[in-house]
């Protein structure tokens, strides 16, 4: 099974490190615990720094823990001893937290044993796979680490995370996990990039590949390896180079920086920032606030107390310039590939079929822009939503159909007399209130939903349930019949009285919840008995779960 | 009520003993509240009979809606799915395809167990699916559990 791959002199172990996917159990990297605890290490040199910096950095002259430390009566050498004790437990914990947390990948799926006290075994199958990112952290990045998160379909953290790994350990884990999953064995690279390009194609690494795109990659370094210029530092050099190449991916969309920033400037934080003096003339002139009193006693007078509030206020842009920035999608054998992040980085896999649904959003602000942003449910990812669930965070009409295009090729429009396939997707981006063939809120449901109510509608497709809404927020969400959970009926008494009802399609968890509202009763009844159908036709037909399977790739 | 009919449905309602399973902890407060507001009136005197009063009338509305709720609450096996209609202020119907139930859960609590009924809850991997049957008999709910697993084996779909 973990027979080397054959052949081509770029095989051949060079002078560099060949790093391969743990048959055995393997430990994650001695150095996790330390990267674990940096939070820690931070707060003492922030504490060391204000406590010898002037006045107006630090804040006055009351040094709590100097204080406390007096009135406590015991000698420093006592202090240092308990400081000390307190060392050598935390050095101890996190040996022994390092030294119990094993992992391995096995052919079916990857095992994780870790728990001093108590112990936890834990194993992601590969048939159920959804999604494998390789996350790397602001310091973990800077001496190249990382850390690898395997979701799977299952109960609430069935996932497995590996904190840290080498960056090219992880990338070698995730292609071989990968490669496992799609059910098909790669026999050396070439038929992976068999198909004919006129796009230049990237692998998503950052140490090269074994494959014969490790050209491609080192040519390419500077473009998708966000740590090339870090890595060189500790040796992760172009030499070394994973076991499994990594998928050869054709790149879709990136998102500029400078639209990404004029996206986040054009939204309500910026509006009521902008608006502050008038706030504070308001405030000063109306209710008599002494503004400068309110003003010190939130800001403090000095910097350590002034930063947080900035950053607190600011929060909101960094996490979504964070997030955002340098944002790449691609699309792979292995799925598609999402890349972003501006001090974390996030590198993505979702494997095909395994987007459960879409939603396409434009705030009012961005009308005039013509900007949507892109949010995906993939099942398994449960925490941080925000961060791994964007599919494009702003773009273009086009470039928001291209991204519903790279994770729902198919929506089964394809053939109806010759137009274009996202067609009912452009006209639901457009709410018209036209007879566009959507199912739309009558005109008695104005009375519970006065701003919505024309943009409300539903249609379905062969293969996936269109739902737009919004007036000034609008809203487009795909789901696939294949992928609807559940189905809901709803009805309010005051829906009761207008003959008004809501239609929900239950999807995993995620920031997509496909719901139309205040439909007639009839429609929606009708709308929730041809959905079970649907839904019960599109199970039939899905693809299996072992992806490469169903176009023939299974080489094995 | 006729609300939603499939046409190959039998609806299954379940058992009238969730009223009082479902009273019994709410007449105790009711019992308790009004104990305290006539303890209050003896002792303290003024108008605290009327607290009383609206303990009393609290009760008597929650009875008339759990005798609604439950003689709502419903349930179809049909072919490829279970649906469940519960509510008659808010109506909800939930439809939840076999192959995409993950596991069924049956409960039952001091008070369920004391009438002899259980609770047996679907869960899909959406969080959003809120199917819950609740005042199966016993000996149903197990018999129940057992049909829709073995159903749901039969006709799993990958995620």
């Amino acid at each position: 099974m973990s027979q080397l791959r054959s052949t081509g002199p770029a095989a051949e172990p060079g002078p560099g490190h060949l790093y391969r996917a743990p048959r055995e159990w393997t430990r994650v990297h001695p150095v996790s615990p330390f990267l674990g605890i940096w939070p820690l290490l931070g707060a003492i040199l922030f504490y060391l720094v204000v406590s010898r910096a002037p006045d107006w950095v630090g804040g006055g002259s009351e040094d709590g823990v100097t204080d406390a430390i007096n009135a406590t009566h015991l000698s420093y050498f006592v202090i240092g001893a308990i400081l000390l004790g307190i060392i050598a437990i935390v050095a101890l914990f996190g040996y022994l937290g390092w030294r119990f947390n094993q992992y391995r990948i096995g052919d079916d799926a990857v095992y994780q044993r870790k728990g001093v006290l108590f112990r936890q075994q834990r194993q992601a199958r590969l048939d159920r796979l959804q999604a494998v990112d390789v996350v790397q952290p602001f310091v973990a990045r800077l001496v190249g680490f990382g850390v690898i998160r395997i979701e799977v379909a299952g109960g609430e953290n069935s996932g497995i995370a590996l904190e840290y790994l080498r960056i090219g350990d992880a990338e070698a884990l995730r292609n071989e996990i990968l490669e496992l999953a799609a059910g098909y064995k790669r026999r050396g690279g070439p038929s992976r990039d068999s198909h004919a390009t006129d796009k230049p194609l990237v692998a998503d690494a950052v140490v090269g590949d074994a494959g014969p795109s490790s050209q491609a990659v080192s040519s390419l370094g500077g473009v998708q390896g966000d740590n090339l210029v870090l890595g060189s530092l500790h040796g992760a050099a172009a030499h070394d180079r994973t076991d499994r190449p990594a998928a050869v991916e054709r790149p879709v969309y990136a998102v500029p920086n400078g639209r990404l920033i004029g996206s986040i400037a054009l939204s309500w934080p910026t509006f009521w920032l902008v608006l502050t003096p008038v706030w504070i003339v308001v405030l000063m002139v109306i209710f008599r606030v002494d503004v400068q009193r309110v003003f010190l006693a939130i800001v403090g007078t000095s910097l350590v107390t002034a930063v947080p509030v900035v950053v607190g206020l600011l929060g909101f842009f960094w996490t979504q310039l964070n997030r955002g920035f340098g944002f790449k999608a691609g699309i792979s054998q292995d799925g598609i590939r999402l890349r972003h992040g501006l001090l974390e980085t996030r590198r993505q896999t979702v494997p095909p079929g395994r987007v459960q649904a879409v939603r396409l959003r434009q705030s009012w602000w961005w009308r005039k822009a013509g900007w949507w942003d892109v949010s995906i449910n993939v099942a398994g990812y449960q925490n941080d939503q925000d961060a791994v669930s964007t599919l494009l965070p702003v773009g273009s009409r086009a470039e928001a159909l291209e991204a519903v295009w790279l994770v729902l090729p198919d929506l089964g429009l394809v053939g109806e007399d010759g137009t274009d396939p996202s067609a009912p997707i452009a006209e639901a981006m457009e709410s018209l209130r036209a007879a566009d063939g959507f199912l739309t809120s009558p005109r008695r449901a104005r009375a519970l939903d006065l701003f919505q109510w024309r943009q409300r509608g539903v249609r379905a497709t062969d293969s996936a349930l269109i739902i737009r809404s919004g007036r000034f927020v609008r809203e487009v969400s795909i789901t696939p019949h294949a992928r609807t959970q559940s189905l809901e009926l709803r009805q309010g008494p005051l829906q009761r009285t207008l003959g008004l009802a809501s239609v929900e399609v239950h999807s995993t968890n995620g920031p997509v919840k496909p719901v139309a509202k205040h439909l007639a009763v009839a429609d929606a009844v009708a709308l929730l008995d041809a959905q079970a159908e649907r839904a019960r036709e599109g199970r039939k037909h899905q693809s299996p779960e072992q992806w490469m399977k169903a176009v023939g790739l299974d080489a094995r | 009520m006729s609300w939603l009919n499939p046409d190959d449905a039998q609806w299954t309602y379940v058992s009238r003993r969730l009223i009082p399973a479902r009273l019994i902890s709410v007449w105790l407060a009711v019992v308790v509240f009004a104990v305290v507001f006539l303890w209050l009136q003896a002792y303290v005197g003024g108008w605290w009979y009327y607290g009383a009063v609206a303990v009393l009338l609290v009760g008597l509305w929650s009875t008339w809606v759990a005798v609604r709720q439950v003689t709502a609450h419903a349930w179809a096996e049909r072919d490829d799915d279970l649906v469940v209609k519960s509510g008659r202020m808010f109506r909800r119907v939930v439809v939840v395809p076999y192959g995409r139930m993950q596991y069924v859960e049956v409960q039952a609590g001091p008070m369920a167990r004391m009438f002899g009924i259980a609770r047996v809850q679907l869960h899909t991997a959406s969080p959003g699916t809120d199917a819950h049957i609740s005042g199966v008999p016993v000996a149903q709910a197990a018999r129940l559990r057992d049909r829709l697993t073995t159903r749901g084996e039969a006709q799993l779909a990958g995620l």
